[in-house]
């Protein structure tokens, strides 16, 4: 007889998905003994022909579609050979999108390249890349996956090349994993962002942009450990993607054979990975802020002032005289140069850029220098995140990292930048 | 006493209780089931009709209460929307007991069978996890709450005595306008809740334009609508005052929600016009965000069963004209005559 309230009155239905991952799993959950054995004659005719009456209803509209593949990069492909002419952009980047796909799987089963670099925890964990995959859900584990699909997909899309579905109405647009380059971390240009520099960003946000700030998540004892699976699974995509694009270069420039087995195509897979194995405890040191009396502190607003007028810094020509974000020179970040100014494109002329647009291109839109008046900052606004913004810069915009004097090299000392510090933080709108 | 008139029946024996009921537990149903999707908690219960292998009803109450936030409300959805299926059921047993109005009847089995759609659609939703089954599941919800909304009107005290008339002056095809725009406002706000992963940009900000340029639409008839309903000659209309009136004030909390629906979600993209939307960092899953995302959604629904309540009070008011040609018709020319005195 049945006992107590695990009696099971219908028979049910698992996902087919789950059913064939988790079939044993299930089968040895008390009340899903009861589901499965006794999924009567009745329930598998329901099951199979309302499945099949729901899937004729909704055929046009594709509905039964769960799995998405990884986007080609058509961008970087068709501004490498604009140049050229002749080449057709689309093939090349099909065949480098097949070998990435063999080193990294799908949307749905990531995987590691294993026979090119062992599996290594301090490059990215692959648990956690796997919970981050594919559709959204809770197996029969009642583990949560699909976390990217969940949080990030809509704005930076399912292959984390800043092209979701909301990207074209976002200012500024999302980021584009694929280039290996993020604005906001603590290490060098060069060299990739470490956990910490990513969990900063997820967790706190960056104000004034669409990109939120997923505090609820780490306040939330379910979800805690929510966003140590998207650091992975950003780390992870952004090797993909940046693999895809150095085999498209060299295949493109050199005129390398896009397979699996071609050395130089593993060679730079597994410089990739170096690299991001490499940046791991490259962050720039940063000094504790100095504690100045009012007094003090309104001299070092003064000398900053001058270092932000010195053309050795050459603040004024982007952020202008007041500190408005109104300087002479406005450009376009990286991502946009790189498909834009690098192919011979005026991002200016729509009838110029508009050309790449088949491709996966947005409107280019310039990339404006800070607003030190609203006291927005993006990369975080404590004196720190700012002596951190100018000594290495943000990676991929026209903000340098300014010449620290170390080791006997010309530039600024760290009383010099934390000057100009104090400055940037008391600049007011005085109109 | 009068021995002869008909024993008045218990309030729980009429139609008029049932349908309300069922209305009335369909609204809170349309809010969770949009707390599911703003959670993304659709898939929180792999299987289906029953919960991790348990019979619905005997799921733990601990591991429900106690569990993952998304299981909660997935299978909190579950729970209600069963709830409301029984209510539908009581409601087709009183209709048939009880009304002697035989579409009315059955109308409201087509409101059984609505449910258990959406019933079936929910659940196919989640055995063969497709996002545009939970898109249809996610329009028919506010459709099956318009419906309720209309059986409820329809046994209402207002609709068995509607007896005044109303001149054709085309505020009803203006009324049905209405219903039917919120209804394709619907449609394109579901499009942009459960939007594809491949969906281009270009796909997405169409979807932006057109339930804006909707959005707009619906202001223009919501404002004339109520116009119109203040001047001449259906001033002395005291019914239609009220769906007028809320369909006003769910307009502008509509709009209000609407703009800051896509401030929580993407943030404007004009955020360098201010300091303040300069500073701000949207907070993902915040119990504000979700709050406002959500009742985005459960007002566009509330906006569909006002449109509703407009109809039926206009239409049943022309339907009592066009059945009974002797009918007294309020003329411009008395209304004036009558304001005069």
């Amino acid at each position: 007889m049945f006992s107590s309230p695990q009696i099971i009155l219908f028979p049910g239905f698992v996902n087919a998905k789950y059913r064939s991952m988790k079939a044993v799993d299930v089968a040895k959950l008390p009340g899903a003994q009861g589901s499965l054995a006794r999924s009567t004659t009745l329930g598998r005719f329901i099951e199979q022909y309302c499945a099949y009456a729901i899937l004729a209803c909704c055929a046009f509209a594709g509905c039964g579609r769960t799995e998405f593949p990884f986007r080609p990069n058509e961008l970087h492909a068709a501004s490498l050979v604009r140049e050229s002419g002749d080449m057709d952009p689309k093939p090349v980047a099909a065949d480098a999108a097949k070998v990435v796909e063999a080193w990294f799987g799908t949307p749905d089963a990531p995987k590691w390249p294993s026979d090119l670099v062992p599996e290594d925890t301090t490059i990215v964990v692959m648990e956690e890349v796997a919970r981050c995959a594919g559709a959204v859900g809770r197996a029969e584990d009642e583990i949560e996956r699909g976390l990217f699909r969940k949080h990030c997909v809509v704005c930076h899309g399912i292959t984390g090349d800043g092209y979701g579905p909301a990207a074209s109405l976002l200012a500024p647009y999302p980021r584009d994993f694929r280039r290996g380059s993020f604005k906001f971390k603590s290490t060098p240009v060069g060299y990739k962002p470490t956990r910490e520099d990513l969990r900063k960003t997820l967790t706190h946000g960056i104000p004034g942009t669409s990109m939120p700030s997923f505090q609820a998540l780490n306040q939330s004892p379910e979800f805690a450990e929510d966003i140590d699976s998207l650091i992975e699974y950003v780390r992870f995509l952004s090797i993909r993607g940046e693999v895809e694009r150095r085999l498209i270069s060299k295949a493109v420039r050199e005129g390398m054979a896009l397979d699996t087995k071609e050395p130089e195509a593993q060679q730079i897979a597994i410089s990739v990975i170096q690299r991001w194995k490499d940046s791991e405890g490259s962050s720039a040191a940063i000094p504790e802020p100095p504690s100045l009396s009012d007094s003090e502190m309104a001299e070092s607003i003064r000398r900053g002032r001058d270092w932000y007028a010195n053309e050795l810094t050459a603040c004024v020509k982007c952020h202008g005289p007041e500190g408005r974000g109104d300087g002479p020179s406005q450009d376009y970040d990286e991502w946009t140069k790189d498909w834009t100014v690098l192919a011979g494109i005026d991002p200016k002329h729509p009838s110029e850029w508009k050309e790449m647009k088949p491709f996966g291109a947005l409107k280019p839109v310039l990339d404006r220098p800070r607003n030190f008046t609203w006291k927005s900052f993006r990369g975080g606004g404590e004196a720190k995140d700012l002596f951190q913004r100018l000594v290495v810069g943000i990676e991929g915009t026209p903000m340098p990292p300014i010449a620290r004097a170390e080791g006997g090299n010309p530039g600024l000392t760290d009383d010099q930048i934390w000057d100009l510090v104090h400055y940037v933080l008391s600049v007011e709108d005085d109109s | 006493m009068n021995l002869r008139s008909p024993r008045p029946k218990r309030f729980w024996a009429q139609p008029w209780f049932w349908a309300w009921a069922v209305t009335l537990f369909v609204f809170p149903l349309i809010w969770v089931g949009g707390l599911v999707t703003t959670h993304d908690a659709g898939m929180a219960v792999p299987d289906w009709p029953g919960t991790y292998g348990y019979n619905l009803f005997l799921y733990p109450l601990s591991t429900w209460l106690y569990g993952p936030f998304d299981l909660f409300i997935e299978h909190g959805h579950r729970l209600l929307g069963s709830f409301v299926g029984l209510l539908t059921i009581g409601l087709c047993i009183v209709a048939w007991r009880n009304d002697t109005r035989g579409w009315y009847r059955w109308a409201c089995l087509g409101l059984l069978l609505a449910v258990i759609g959406q019933g079936l659609l929910g659940g196919f939703r989640v055995v063969l996890d497709a996002r545009t089954i939970a898109m249809l599941h996610g329009c028919g919800g506010p459709l099956v709450f318009a419906y309720a909304t209309f059986l409820a009107l329809a046994a209402s005290n207002d609709w068995m005595r509607a007896d005044q008339t109303i001149e054709p002056r085309g505020l009803r095809r203006l009324a049905t306008a209405l219903l039917v725009f919120a209804v394709v406002q619907l449609v394109l706000g579901a499009q942009l809740r459960h939007a594809l992963p491949d969906l281009p940009p270009t796909g997405f900000m169409s979807l932006v334009h057109l339930h804006l340029t909707m959005a707009g639409l619906l202001t223009l008839v919501i404002l004339a609508l109520a116009w119109w309903v203040r001047r001449l000659p259906y001033r002395l209309h005291q019914p239609l005052r009220g769906p007028a009136n809320a369909l006003l004030g769910v307009l502008f909390l509509q709009l209000g929600l609407g703009i800051a629906t896509w401030v929580v979600n993407y943030a404007l993209p004009w955020t360098e016009v201010s300091p303040s939307l300069a500073r701000y960092a949207i907070q993902a899953k915040g119990y504000w965000e979700s709050l406002i995302v959500t009742g985005h959604q459960a007002t566009g629904s509330l906006m569909i069963a006002m449109s509703v309540w407009m109809v039926c009070r206009v239409a049943r008011r022309q339907a009592q004209l066009v059945a009974n040609s002797h009918s007294y018709t309020i003329s411009e020319r008395q209304v004036v005559a009558a304001g005069a005195k």
